[in-house]
């Protein structure tokens, strides 16, 4: 190896990667993409959340059931509006999501004991309005069984008795449950970027030098193969870094504008977890890009190239499919394999959990190893016949 | 100076280089002359490292390039088969480029850098970026970055292979010039006139294998032909092919 002509190679790629619009687009979009996606579904997920708490119950003939109204109104959030006109109408046209219609006997009926009937019109195929829908019917059943036991209790008779069964929900997934998976994304959108940040310059580097057959004319140069290749590897590891730190500052960015607390979520991050963050993520930058760069040596193509690229993004991705379908949580023996570790690492910083020290050392080790095995194989391809001359 | 010995290579069933021997001396424009596919790239590439031999030996000034190819690409300057540009680089940072690969670098080769500019009329195109060279233009960067360290010895692919009258003419130009700087200058060529009008020493291949060595006068007078183009289709047997 020769440090110096590593440098020479090193620094030419920088420069020709800052000139390539494509290299830095990828960058910028590929760290832009997360952050722009998990703002935008918190929001969604905060908007549903008021909508879902403070409710305006359009009701059609509410003078008829003044209890039933008075009730609705002391529950949390709940507010009783004039209903409209044509209540199927409103519903079909989607001005409303859901009305209460009483009925003209409602009051008669009621009195007399015998079952008094509301209406709820609602569209059954509009998965936004079924919360609301829900919620609605949940609270005038309750109204209705509390008048079930007084009428019972009047009549000296145990309400248990009229409840062979009772169903309790145990709910587990709550927003603020939904809002913390969200959470979970960093990891991966940070993970992404480390793949997706170097892929352009990876390329370029390799097939783009075979493409257009400027390989032979660099190899000509009294320079050992493993110094170009590393000078190539190191461009590509810096578009990498740049483009994780971006993207998980942007993330970063996004979630100081989310009222996290509205979720109940306690999030916060200070120096010390943001120096996790990176030092778990960043040796990432060394495996995503010296595997790009072994696999990209292959193709005789930019296009070529990129196809293979392609589809050496889903392995980010593996982890998370992986844990949906074998639930292991987080064990020790996945911190030394690469991306494995890195999912792990983040999750435990982003979760609070302080990993310890040496855990980040083994992660960041074993991805600089993988990327040092990726930039050895590579260097045996630059002394391939078939890949100098193969155009 | 280049000393070749029975120089062997085959790809697979095929024998591309048959027992190869010549030599370029310091001084001297030799010429490797041979119709397309008679093995005068693959003799190249093994002169200049990027193909290993299966037998024979290579010495550049002396240095075998088989045991010490960094050693021996020092000492050389190549203008290979394919010679591509970095698109988004300019002329003078191709030449840059490739000096500092050889290790040189502030005032010593800026002002090389500015020598080669100066000689082989770059300076219009000199800041400008390569995507869209002409290309007479691309030829000249490509010969400016291979001669940026001042090699003792040339080795140029088929040099005007494509290119204009004028651009030739300026590869020819640049040719004379590396000779009398007393440089060993060794070049391809499928192009009997191009050989005759620049060459002190011809070999000719076919086949893998040299079928004659010389000054053109000397090939004229093996062959009895007064034509060198008729002596060289009576050596290389492309009339028994074709017939």
């Amino acid at each position: 190896m020769n440090l110096s002509r590593l440098q020479v190679v090193f620094f030419k790629e920088m420069l020709d990667g800052v000139r390539d619009r494509r290299s830095l687009m990828s960058v910028c979009i590929s760290a832009l993409l997360g952050p722009l996606l998990m703002g935008f579904m918190f929001n969604r997920l905060a908007e549903r959340q008021r909508e879902a708490q403070d409710i305006k119950i359009p009701v059609v003939g509410a003078e008829r059931a003044p209890a039933l109204m008075n009730w609705l109104e002391q529950q949390d959030g709940i507010e009783i509006v004039e209903g409209p006109q044509d209540p199927e109408e409103a519903v079909r046209e989607r001005d409303e999501d859901v009305v209460v219609v009483i009925d003209d006997e409602f009051g008669k009926d009621f009195s007399e004991a015998r079952p008094a009937e509301v209406k709820l019109v609602a569209d059954g195929s509009r998965q936004t309005a079924r919360p609301k829908v829900r919620r609605v019917r949940l609270l005038i059943e309750r109204y209705s069984q509390q008048i079930a036991v007084l009428r019972l209790i009047v009549r000296g008779v145990s309400p248990a008795l009229a409840t062979p069964i009772r169903v309790q929900d145990i709910e587990v997934s709550s927003s603020q449950q939904r809002a913390a998976t969200l959470l979970n994304f960093i990891p991966l959108f940070v993970v992404l970027a480390a793949f997706a940040g170097g892929m352009q310059i990876a390329t370029d580097t390799t097939a783009g030098e075979r493409e257009r057959g400027s390989l032979e004319s660099l190899l000509v140069n009294p320079v050992p193969r493993e110094s170009i290749v590393i000078g190539k590897w190191m461009a590509a590891v810096v578009f990498s870094a740049c483009s994780v730190a971006l993207t998980f500052f942007l993330c970063l960015a996004v979630l100081q504008r989310i009222p996290l607390n509205e979720f109940g979520i306690r999030f916060s991050i200070g120096p010390l977890e943001i120096l996790g963050v990176l030092a778990a993520t960043l040796p990432m930058a060394l495996l995503a890009t010296g595997l790009q760069i072994f696999i990209a040596t292959f193709a005789r193509s930019f296009k070529e190239a990129q196809s293979y690229l392609g589809m050496l993004i889903m392995l980010p991705m593996l982890p998370g499919i992986l844990s949906v379908l074998y639930p292991l949580g987080n064990q020790p023996w996945m911190i030394p394999i690469p991306i494995l570790g890195q999912h792990v690492l983040l999750a435990d910083v982003l979760g609070g959990k302080a990993p310890e020290l040496i855990w980040f050392g083994v992660a960041g080790f074993s991805a600089l190893v993988a990327g040092l095995v990726c930039v050895y194989l590579t260097t045996r391809l630059f002394h391939k016949e078939k890949i100098i001359f193969g155009r | 100076m280049i000393e070749v010995s029975q120089l062997h290579k085959r790809f697979g069933e095929i024998v591309a280089v048959d027992d190869v021997s010549f030599t370029a001396a310091d001084g001297t424009v030799t010429g490797l002359l041979g119709p397309n596919g008679a093995g005068k790239t693959t003799t190249l590439r093994m002169l200049y490292g990027l193909i290993a031999p299966d037998r024979g030996r290579i010495h550049v000034d002396g240095v075998d390039v088989a045991s010490d190819p960094l050693e021996a690409q020092t000492k050389l300057g190549v203008l290979p088969d394919t010679h591509g540009l970095y698109p988004r680089l300019t002329a003078r940072e191709h030449v840059r480029y490739f000096g500092r690969l050889h290790g040189m670098n502030g005032a010593e080769l800026e002002t090389r850098i500015g020598e080669l500019i100066e000689t082989l009329d770059m300076t219009g195109i000199a800041d400008r970026r390569s995507q869209g060279f002409s290309h007479g233009e691309r030829m000249k960067v490509s010969v400016a970055r291979a001669l940026v360290h001042g090699p003792r010895n040339v080795l140029l692919d088929e040099p005007t292979n494509g290119l204009d009258v004028m651009s030739t003419r300026a590869v020819r130009e640049i040719i004379r010039r590396l000779r009398a700087e007393g440089k060993c200058v060794l070049f391809s060529s499928h192009v009997m006139q191009e050989v005759s009008a620049l060459c002190d020493s011809i070999v000719i291949i076919a086949r893998g294998q040299v079928v004659a060595r010389g000054t053109p006068d000397e090939l004229r007078s093996q062959t009895g032909q007064e034509n060198l183009e008729d002596a060289f289709v009576s050596l290389t047997g492309i009339d028994e092919i074709s017939q």
